[in-house]
């Protein structure tokens, strides 16, 4: 995608002074693209030796491919960043729950269950009191789904997602993750009729329908990243972590980086926005953040013998008897991320910095996964041919109650003139590729209304 | 275990068209801004030039539906293939549907044509293979100027083919060359040809040059605020063409070009037409690969479904909201 300079709008800007963007993944990226299309100067630093932060894959000698964070985008994000010739179609994406031996698929196969059936039944009749459902997340669940839903699936979910007591997280993270049931029933039935993956829960930025659905870029998910790169070649700088954020009179004034201070018109951190208040100089208005968590988690990437391990592609294991709350058998969605007589199982494990999960080498935890895996998958051993683990301290923000407020605050500005917190880390949001593609997007054009003032 | 079979890249595509297109990203034609919202995703349904997919996107400014990003300029010969339908337009081929739509049509362009003078000059830009003109030749006065200007070197020799006076090239070039002359034309049409442009109001300021002051041109186009598009912009709506029909218009924003473009909008209406709902169907059921013989029941061949749509498309007609847009404006004198 090449973009039309003769076409785009062009802004007087002072070229001397460029808009830092703290981050090469794909919110520092889509700014990048967007600002320059706009001329507004921008150079990008990545503290990594490469670009495309969490939406990067490996590939290993035997045909494996282990994606680090995201695992699919849409087709429309494609098509929107001109990759789309070069995206699969993931033709099936399904989610079960595995309660007392036996699984259900995830949503309506619950609904099966007669106390899970009466239970959200009731929840619906039952008149509710707003200001108790919107007081914890335990709360809203039980208000939206039933006690027994709630207690027997979703919070033990949401706990092992996140490390903490439900009733002790904020209520926004059921606004955050709903969907209605019209809603989600009309996407599976297209998915099943179109034989395509159709998005269901995947972007809140943009409404979904049945001609959005699951793709997969040829090499991974990091080619959306290339693609917009390829129109910044010289304005990446690699290996250049920002150290610094220098404000003076609640404004952005310049950055540090190797040492070296420059003036900069505007800075747009794509950083966990938790540690902003560290490379922040010049204020402390910042120093709420600080207390904001992320939970660090363990992917142990299972190599096995075989395919269709797994009942479904996604398996949830809300009981707390599985050290893991979520297996994933990917290669039933994108059977190219395996050797087609192999297949790849990601156990995801929630854990905190360097505790005994943390520090555990990687065959160690494949030998743990294995023990655990056996009710589910019985021959596990047999077909064992190792692992590969990955580690990451900052796998989803974690809402709690406790700092909600300053959370919304957040959401609504940095609170330094100059200084603006996107993407999936900096926004402090667990959203996924397209959701932050089109946000960024808007957020840019903020950006570029309050630096022509 | 059963070998699975990996799903191809991309869209389908026909033979030797595996490569992917050259793509631009542009801003709103109108508002030269970039701020939009993505409304349907889709690809070349109907002659799989490219394996590439595209994006029908909203300005949330002026509310133009455009393609974005879309192809480059040097890959125009890949998007209209050889067998491309505004080339090959003959009689035998299209029959009795053929015969009424020229009947039909050459009623229309009549209408349009009221008022003009014995020695009118009247150039149809993006003219095609001249169907317009001929029946302007047919059942017009004998002694209007008539011509035709298209960039494809087939359209231009099936025209020059029926007698007709058809100019080569982009009309931007054949002003500045000094081929067409500025403020000669009565009336100029641009029928199914806006849509099809890089650049409409470019575009259209240089038709507006061409013609005499107070004189009209004639634009009709695909219309976004319709059932139709409802129905089925976020894929299948026949009026994207995909690739091919880069900006499109509703009546909101064919003021906003015209003001644009310093014309004044004499009339704004709406014209039935059956194509994109037969289109969008047709693109449903190759999209579902639904047999041969039923995605055939939907094409410009076949009669029924013309039929039936036109008269389905005739009540949105009369409330306004016809398939196709008709705007005449007018060069301020
Ligand atoms: C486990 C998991 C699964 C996911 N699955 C999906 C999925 O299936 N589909 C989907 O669409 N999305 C998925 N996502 C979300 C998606 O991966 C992210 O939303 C997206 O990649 C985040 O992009 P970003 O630019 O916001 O952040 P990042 O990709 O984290 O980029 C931030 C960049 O900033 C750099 N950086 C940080 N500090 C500094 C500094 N001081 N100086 C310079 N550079 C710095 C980092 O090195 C990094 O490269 C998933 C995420 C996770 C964690
Ligand atoms: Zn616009």
């Amino acid at each position: 995608m090449q973009s039309d300079i003769r076409e785009s709008e062009t802004i007087e800007f002072d070229s001397r002074k460029p808009v830092a963007i703290v981050g090469a993944g794909l919110a520092g990226l889509t700014a990048a693209y967007f600002l320059r299309r706009q001329n507004v100067p921008v150079v990008l630093y990545e503290a990594g030796q490469k670009i495309a932060g969490l939406a990067t894959s490996f590939h290993d000698q035997d045909g494996f491919t282990y994606d680090f964070g995201a695992h699919f985008l849409t087709n429309r994000l494609a098509a929107a960043t001109g990759i789309g010739a070069h995206c699969r179609t993931v033709k099936y994406y399904g989610e079960t729950v595995l309660l007392r031996g036996r699984t259900y698929s995830y949503p309506f196969g619950l609904l099966q269950v007669p106390r899970f059936l009466a239970g959200g039944l009731a929840s619906r009749i039952q008149p509710v009191d707003e200001k108790r459902k919107n007081s914890s997340a335990a709360e809203w669940f039980r208000a939206s789904y039933g006690r027994e839903l709630a207690d027997e699936v979703a919070l033990p979910l949401l706990e092992a997602w996140s490390g903490a007591a439900a009733s002790d997280l904020s209520a926004s993270v059921g606004n955050k993750l709903q969907n209605s049931i019209g809603q989600t029933l009309s996407l599976k039935l297209a998915s099943r009729l179109t034989g395509r993956a159709v998005a269901c829960g995947y972007s809140h930025e943009m409404p979904e329908n049945p001609s959005v659905w699951h793709v997969y870029p040829d090499g991974g998910l990091g080619l959306l990243c290339q693609k917009l790169a390829d129109e910044l070649e010289n304005a990446i700088q690699l290996e250049s972590p920002v150290e610094e954020i220098l404000v003076d009179s609640g404004r952005v004034q310049a950055i540090r980086v190797k040492g070296r201070e420059q003036a900069v018109s505007a800075v747009i951190s794509t950083a966990p926005c938790n540690i902003l208040p560290k490379l922040v100089k010049g204020t402390n208005v910042l120093q709420p953040l600080s207390r904001f968590r992320f939970r660090p988690m363990v992917f142990v990437n299972m190599r096995f013998q075989g395919r269709g391990l797994l009942p479904d592609t996604v398996l949830w294991t809300p009981e707390n008897e599985f050290p893991f709350f979520r297996l994933t058998e990917t290669p039933l969605s994108m059977p190219w991320l395996a050797p087609s007589d192999k297949t790849l199982i990601t156990v995801d494990i929630g854990c905190n910095v360097g505790d005994e999960i943390w520090q555990m080498e990687e065959e160690r935890l494949g030998q743990y996964c294995l023990e655990h895996l056996k009710p589910i998958v019985p021959d596990a051993n047999q077909r064992y041919l190792g692992c590969r683990v990955l580690r990451t301290p900052i796998a989803y923000p974690v809402f709690l109650n406790e700092y909600e407020a300053e959370r919304q605050k957040f959401e609504r500005s940095t609170g330094v003139e100059g200084l603006y917190s996107i993407g999936r880390n900096g926004e402090f949001d667990h959203i996924l590729m397209e959701d932050i593609y089109w946000q960024t997007l808007k957020k840019v054009r903020g950006i570029v209304g309050a630096l022509q003032h | 275990m059963v070998k699975q079979p990996i799903t191809k890249l991309g869209a389908p595509c026909r033979a030797g068209a595996n490569a992917p297109l050259s793509l631009v990203s542009v801003n709103c034609c109108i508002c030269d801004l970039n701020d939009v919202e993505p409304v349907g995703v889709g690809e070349d349904f109907e002659y799989r030039t490219s394996p590439d997919t595209f994006l029908a996107v909203r300005c949330r400014n002026c509310g133009l539906i455009y393609t974005n990003p879309r192809p480059a300029m040097q890959d125009l010969s890949r998007i209209y293939p050889p067998d491309y339908h505004a080339f090959e337009f003959s009689a035998e081929r299209y029959g009795f549907v053929y015969q009424v739509r020229q009947k039909l049509e050459a009623r229309r362009l009549l209408s349009c044509c009221k008022g003009l003078g014995k020695d009118a000059r009247i150039i149809d830009v993006g003219c095609g293979d001249g169907f317009h003109l001929n029946l302007l030749k047919k059942f017009g006065q004998p002694s209007w100027q008539l011509e035709g200007v298209d960039p494809s070197d087939r359209a231009v020799e099936a025209g020059t083919r029926k007698g007709l006076k058809i100019h080569h090239g982009i009309v931007q070039d054949l002003v500045e060359d000094f081929v067409l002359p500025q403020a000669s034309y009565d009336l100029a049409f641009m029928i199914a040809t806006i849509e099809h442009v890089d650049d409409p109001s470019a575009v259209l300021t240089t038709v507006r040059s061409l013609l005499k002051p107070g004189g009209k041109v004639i634009i009709v186009t695909d219309n976004t605020d319709t059932l139709d598009f409802q129905l089925f912009k976020t894929r299948h709506w026949g009026g994207y063409h995909f690739p091919r029909h880069w900006n499109l218009f509703n009546p909101n924003t064919i003021r906003a070009l015209a003001q644009k473009t310093l014309m004044e909008v004499d009339t704004l209406t709406t014209v039935v037409s059956p194509v994109n709902w037969v289109y969008s169907i047709r693109n449903t059921l190759v999209d579902w690969q639904a047999p041969k013989w039923l995605v055939e029941r939907f094409s410009l061949n076949s009669t029924f479904s013309l039929g039936i749509f036109t008269l389905f498309d005739m009540l949105h007609q009369w409330m306004g909201r016809g398939a196709l847009i008709r705007a005449t404006l007018r060069r301020p004198l």
